[in-house]
């Protein structure tokens, strides 16, 4: 029967797929000509005492006009309409908006379709209730995500026109391709949400995945075709230098920096969905005072915890990643951003992601109480706090201070003798990669918690655990230390690779090794509920935190820049073509977050009200 | 709860001293294949040999 379903519906997805390659082929070759076409010189040189070139100056002409009617547009300041406000301003606010809420709703799919899946292969149906009730929590997200998209193309194509005009030469059919799987994402999600109970077991329930599958495909590349507009204007492929458009659809996407973009994004979606989601569960948590209650919502927020801090942990990866590809492609940008003005904002991005982890680790600790089994481990929370903190205090400290002359003076310079190598990369890679492996630590201390190794080589399965962690944290520090000190920059750079393949080394030998040792394992029973209200607290900070450091990085990726609207084919000329003060930038990133927190709010309250009746009023019925 | 089988202190400590012989070795090789990988070569006493 389920072959027989999975028969049906293989006609489905090929014709699914053919539909969406049909869609994108025409989209991938507008104006594409022969290579050699392409790079053909655009006129002809006339040397001196030659003949002159009378018959092909006309077509040299022609083609020179060809070459200016494509190039990027170079507006004045008058081309910018003036509305009074600032409409930097206006596109931060909106775009800001649409990406958390975009963020989300691509995020909470992807789990939600695991955690199904669990389910099915469980066949525990709490994970079925718990993963409906994720979707239920983020369909509102999917409207307000529109609405602030829709709101945010107004406002470009009014305060920005000739960019947008622009945009929509380089990047064509691509924008229809992008539109039109809007409609393929509405179809999914709705008969994904609504089909929930409808197709709930048996063959039905691989039909509900695979719409779910479905979803998540056209939301991931909605997600990899804007991410293409956002790295296109940072890092520009398939244009000249002038920005005319010498290459197709597949080179203008393609740039050095899209497949970094789009790990990252990926990674931080899933991380960002499942904090947000945790601080729901948290909420409930709190409002109830049924065990029962409390107790699925304990779990709810166990589970958003885990997939937030899971998705987290490789995070800092794919952000060096996208940031050495930045230096690669342009070493200035590079600068710009981690050596500049913007460099401040990366101790600011250290004090939230320390949060994040504090709070992370601190709610893995408070949660070790749900099941007696966790006095084992619980000696070892203390020394996991001290490395948090004191790697958290090396990670922000700064390169070099703000002081006045009187104090620069006193100090001999603004290098503080003892702060000053704690500010550079080689200590800040310690500190990050440290906290990552206790963090890992935290969270595998809590898996072993309500489980007893029953395998013969669990102590010898100890004891490797516990070399492995011992010597990738000496290791961690001797190449950040020897090579980041005391050898050349290259050496420098190249040992921040192998400190963290230490890192994954730990996370991945730990769930391995956890995997087959506590196969078969006795468990020690859970008390689901039994935590303190003040861990719920922690769920709260997660996506705060996550926001905030959400709006302040994207803010760096994009003012990396500077005065350019595509860097080094399309200049801004508008009165905003430049980097604001970081007080500005604080100001506007806080009041996104506090603006998306409130949509949060009302997110949240219409989630409850699906789920709430009202009691006919009986004084009236009988009154009648 | 469930005890583990009970091992002999020197089978502990001989799982212990192996375990530790083993990763440090592991870490050892990663060392200089991360660095070699990169171009960035390294002598016998993980000093630079370029």
């Amino acid at each position: 029967m389920m072959i027989c379903m999975q028969k049906k519906l293989l006609p489905l997805l090929l014709l699914l797929m053919l539909v969406g390659i049909a869609g994108v082929a025409p989209a991938a070759n507008p104006g594409m000509g022969d290579v050699a076409e392409r790079i053909a010189p655009v006129g002809r040189i006339q040397l001196a005492g030659q003949p002159p070139l009378e018959d092909e100056s006309e077509a040299a002409a022609q083609d020179t006009e060809k070459v200016e009617a494509k190039a990027a547009p170079r507006p004045t300041r008058s081309d910018y309409p003036d509305i009074g406000i600032s409409s930097r301003a206006i596109v931060w606010v909106l775009a800001q908006l649409h990406l958390f809420f975009g963020a989300l709703v691509l995020a909470v799919p992807l789990f939600v379709l695991i955690i199904e899946l669990v389910g099915l292969i469980s066949g525990d149906e709490r994970y079925d209730d718990m993963a409906h009730e994720f979707m239920k929590i983020s369909l509102t997200g999917f409207s307000i995500t529109a609405i602030f998209g829709g709101s945010l193309t107004l406002a470009l194509f009014l305060l920005y026109p000739d960019f947008m005009s622009y945009m929509m030469s380089v990047f064509g059919a691509q924008l229809l391709v992008y539109a039109s799987l809007f409609f393929f994402e509405t179809f999914f999600l709705y008969t994904y949400y609504y089909g929930w109970n409808a197709f709930r077991y048996g063959n039905l329930k691989w039909v509900h995945l695979s719409l779910g599958l479905m979803l998540n495909a056209s939301g991931l590349t909605i997600m990899v075709l804007a991410n293409s507009w956002a790295t296109f204007m940072m890092a520009p492929s398939g244009v000249n230098e002038v920005g005319a458009v010498v290459g197709n659809i597949w080179e203008v996407m393609k740039g050095p920096l899209w497949n970094p973009i789009n790990l990252h994004r990926f990674i931080a979606n899933i991380a960002f969905g499942g904090a947000v989601v945790g601080a729901y569960a948290a909420f409930k948590f709190l409002s109830s005072s049924d065990p029962q209650q409390r107790a699925h919502y304990d779990w709810m927020g166990y589970t958003s915890n885990f997939i937030a801090i899971l998705a987290f942990l490789p995070l800092p990866f794919a952000g060096y990643w996208l940031m050495a590809e930045i230096y690669a492609y342009s070493q200035q940008m590079g600068i710009t951003a981690m050596g500049g003005i913007l460099a401040w904002l990366f101790i600011l991005q250290a004090v939230l992601i320390g949060t994040i982890l504090l709070a992370g680790n601190f709610y893995l600790w408070a949660g070790m109480s749900r099941t007696d089994g966790s006095v084992r481990y619980k000696w070892l929370v203390k020394y996991i706090a001290l490395i948090l903190v004191v790697t958290f205090l090396i990670w922000i400290t700064p390169h070099t201070l703000m002081l006045s002359a009187s104090e620069i003076s006193q100090l001999g310079g603004t290098h503080h003798s003892i702060l000053g190598p704690l500010g550079i990369m080689p200590a800040k890679n310690v500190a990050v990669n440290l906290m990552l492996i206790v963090t890992f630590l935290s969270f595998q201390l809590y898996r072993r918690s309500d489980k007893v190794a029953t395998v013969r080589w669990a102590p010898a399965g100890n004891a490797l655990m516990v070399a492995i962690y011992v010597v990738a944290i000496v290791n961690i520090i001797f190449l950040g230390v020897y090579y980041g000190y005391f050898t050349n920059t290259v050496y420098k750079v190249g040992s921040s690779v192998a400190q963290v393949v230490s890192t994954l080394v730990v996370i991945i030998s730990g769930i391995v090794i956890d995997t087959l040792m506590f196969r078969n394992a006795k468990t020690l029973p859970s008390h689901w509920g039994r935590i303190s209200d003040r861990a719920q607290y922690a769920l709260f900070a997660l996506p705060i935190a996550f926001t905030w450091l959400m709006g302040l990085m994207g803010y760096v990726r994009s003012s990396v820049k500077t005065h350019w609207h595509v860097y080094t084919v399309m200049k801004d000329n508008s009165p905003d073509n430049y980097i604001p003060t970081i007080a500005y930038a604080g100001n506007m990133i806080t009041l996104v977050t506090v603006l998306f927190l409130l949509c949060l709010l009302f997110m949240f309250w219409v989630a409850n009200l699906s789920g709430s009746r009202q009691p006919k009023p009986a004084a009236l019925g009988e009154g009648a | 709860m469930e005890k583990h089988p009970k091992m002999g202190i020197y089978s502990t400590l001989l799982s212990v001293v192996i375990a530790f012989v083993v990763v440090l070795v592991f870490f050892y090789g990663l060392n200089h294949l991360i660095m070699g990988m990169q171009g960035l070569p390294l002598n016998l006493d993980l000093t630079p040999a370029g």
